[in-house]
């Protein structure tokens, strides 16, 4: 007895069926992930935007005006950021395809990009409003070029984790080719990476929780964490 | 992930996805003949059941009681004790006595099973000779229902429907659904298309001409069972599967106990597989020589599935413990923000969801085919689904067997 070569030509038909059904439904989940990135992205920079506003206004109308909105919305900024970066992380371990996908390397440059204004948003808080967190600012590379830097990035995760908007960490993609990374890289001369700049001093290498903790205490002893 | 451990998953997934659909069609197709069988019969022949026994003191007795029971005649019953060095020689004594049917071959050497049975088919008078193991038990009306089917001059040999006899451990309870689907309800599917590749050893009759045509059981192969049906299919000679017949077998209860035994029978598998070789691809033997390969083409693939989704698991968890030693193993606060987020799941994730739903699927359709009651069976099904991590531990075991050139003998 055989089968009819019918039967074979089903359940190769069924069978194909089901696997591109498995893609589809992992496309809609890839859709959705894309739009729940991108509405989170239109919130930081939602955030970001009122921010500048609001140091704009201690520049016009005084910093009592503007500096009290300015660190009610930096907590909201700090948090949306941290958020999306946590996010991205989570997917990032869904699809491999997010990391070459050309729409999010242009999203990344633009984050970057605006990354760069909140640091230079919150030196003016700092120096305006008399803010008093402390920052840590992040330099990396592809984890093939720099293997520890997903381990920094880890540790810095950790750190901000528990410290939460007592630290503000800034992370900068050195393989964007941003110019005004390079500058900043330039201005701090980093000569390898991971690459951290604590309180304006520069410590290349990885670095595990305790020496960052060390480092921040000493830059701010009073800080809660410390 | 791996885009070449990705490749694995699709390519074993859609194979095995492919090879179940294709199951599933038969089933469908023959819905209607699961449970046919031919009614008619010429004649009553005679017919030899022969119980190879080693160390059953406990078992053979209920295994005698119920081939006592059987309703047929003309019939014979040898039983072998092949060397027992417990108290079955004397259990078999007291269950025969005054039977003039049975005819006990008592032998002081233990020589293997297939021996066993090579000797009591030389003495035995049958037309048709079935094989039992000394730890079964056969419904009264089994050859009844197996014998018309020798009425296609074909046929071989008949297999019947293997169940777990008092399964009481959650092992034995997963095992009897495994038995029901995989020993029984496929076997009836394989029939369709004369591609049955295993004459289960609780309980399988065969036409003695077609058994000295073939040269009997091969006494140098620890699964006679699975040989002697591949030199039935190499003969032309066709094997059926009767799925309304059953038999009852005892299985070990512990996981130590059914590693042993599966390590033999996958073990078994490899040196059959090796042995005829010939088969493969073998156009000549109709579908038979492409189930085969497709058969081991799914063992070896399942299990680099699951060495590779076990290296990248440890992979991942070496990664963390590495990370977390940069944090002081600072762990709780990462632990209360844990999340669900459905969005998290990758079509790589999506395919193994697939695949352990649609061995649910599998089981509810098989156990409903087979006229089982799913509410008898609820704990089985619960274990049943996770049966392909215990595959990979028993080929594994097997391999390992192999490579090491251990002597495995049946025991």
């Amino acid at each position: 007895m055989t089968l009819d070569r019918k039967l074979y030509l089903l359940a190769f038909l069924i069978t194909s069926f089901l696997l591109a059904s498995l893609f589809a439904i992992g496309a809609v989940f890839n859709t959705r992930r894309e739009s729940r990135i991108n509405s989170m992205v239109d919130e930081a920079y939602g955030n970001l935007r009122d921010m500048q506003t609001f140091m704009l206004m201690t520049d016009v109308y005084g910093t009592e005006m503007g500096c009290l909105a300015a660190q009610s919305k930096l907590q909201q900024l700090d948090q949306s950021i941290w958020d999306l970066g946590v996010r991205i992380d989570r997917y990032r371990v869904a699809t491999e395809e997010f990391q070459r996908d050309p729409f999010y390397l242009d999203q990344k440059k633009v984050f970057n990009e605006n990354e760069f204004l909140y640091l230079l948003l919150v030196s003016q808080l700092k120096r305006n409003c008399a803010q008093n967190s402390s920052v840590v600012l992040f330099f990396y590379r592809d984890s093939h070029t720099c293997p520890k830097c997903d381990d920094q990035s880890f540790v810095l995760s950790d750190i901000k984790r528990d410290a939460e908007d007592q630290v503000l960490i800034f992370s900068f993609d050195m393989d964007l080719g941003l110019t005004t990374l390079n500058l900043l890289a330039e201005y701090y001369g980093l000569d390898a990476y991971p690459c951290l700049v604590i309180g304006e001093q520069r410590h290349c290498g990885m670095q595990d929780r305790e020496f960052i903790v060390q480092q921040l205490c000493a830059s701010d002893p009073a800080a809660g964490f410390c | 992930m791996n885009p070449l451990y990705n490749a694995v998953v699709y390519v074993v997934w859609f194979l095995s996805t492919y090879y179940v659909v294709l199951l599933l069609l038969v089933l469908l197709a023959n819905r209607n003949r699961l449970h046919d069988r031919p009614s008619r019969m010429t004649g009553r022949p005679r017919v030899s059941i022969i119980v190879p026994a080693y160390n059953e003191e406990e078992d053979i007795g209920r295994t005698i009681a119920s081939l006592k029971r059987l309703a047929y005649a003309p019939l014979e019953f040898v039983i072998v004790n092949d060397g027992s060095t417990d108290r079955t020689g004397e259990a078999v004594r007291a269950a025969v006595s005054g039977d003039s049917r049975f005819l006990f071959i008592d032998r002081k050497e233990n020589r293997g099973k297939a021996v066993s049975l090579n000797e009591a088919i030389a003495r035995c008078k049958g037309e048709f000779v079935a094989c039992m193991d000394a730890d079964s038990e056969v419904e009264s009306d089994v050859l009844e229902k197996v014998l018309p089917f020798f009425e296609d001059p074909r046929m071989g040999a008949v297999t019947i429907t293997v169940e777990v006899r008092g399964p009481k451990t959650f092992l034995q309870k997963v095992i009897d659904i495994e038995y029901i689907i995989g020993l029984s309800l496929f076997l009836k599917l394989f029939s369709f298309f004369d591609s049955i590749f295993v004459t289960p050893g609780p309980f399988s009759i065969y036409r003695k001409s077609v058994l000295h045509a073939i040269g009997c059981f091969d006494a140098g192969n620890i699964t006679e069972d699975l040989e002697i049906a591949y030199r039935i299919q190499k003969g032309g000679y066709r094997i059926a599967n009767c799925l309304d017949a059953r038999v009852f077998t005892a299985t070990p209860p512990t996981f130590r106990g059914t590693y042993v035994q599966r390590r033999r029978w996958h073990l078994g598998a490899l040196q059959t597989v090796m042995q005829h070789r010939d088969v493969l691809f073998n156009g000549r033997m109709g579908m038979f020589g492409f189930v085969i390969p497709l058969n081991f083409l799914l063992a070896f693939s399942g299990l680099l599935l699951f060495y590779s989704s076990l290296y990248l698991l440890l992979h991942r968890l070496w990664e963390q413990l590495h990370y977390l030693s940069y944090t002081g193993f600072n762990i709780q606060e990462r632990l209360l923000q844990f999340e669900i987020d459905l969005l998290s799941t990758g079509t790589i994730t999506l395919v193994g969801v697939f695949a352990f739903a649609f061995t649910i699927v599998l089981m509810f359709l098989g156990l409903r085919a087979a006229g089982k009651s799913l509410s008898k069976k609820r704990v089985g099904m619960l274990g049943f689904p996770f049966m392909f991590f215990l595959y990979q531990v028993f080929w594994t075991g097997a391999f390992l067997a192999a490579l090491s050139k251990r002597r495995i003998r049946w025991r």
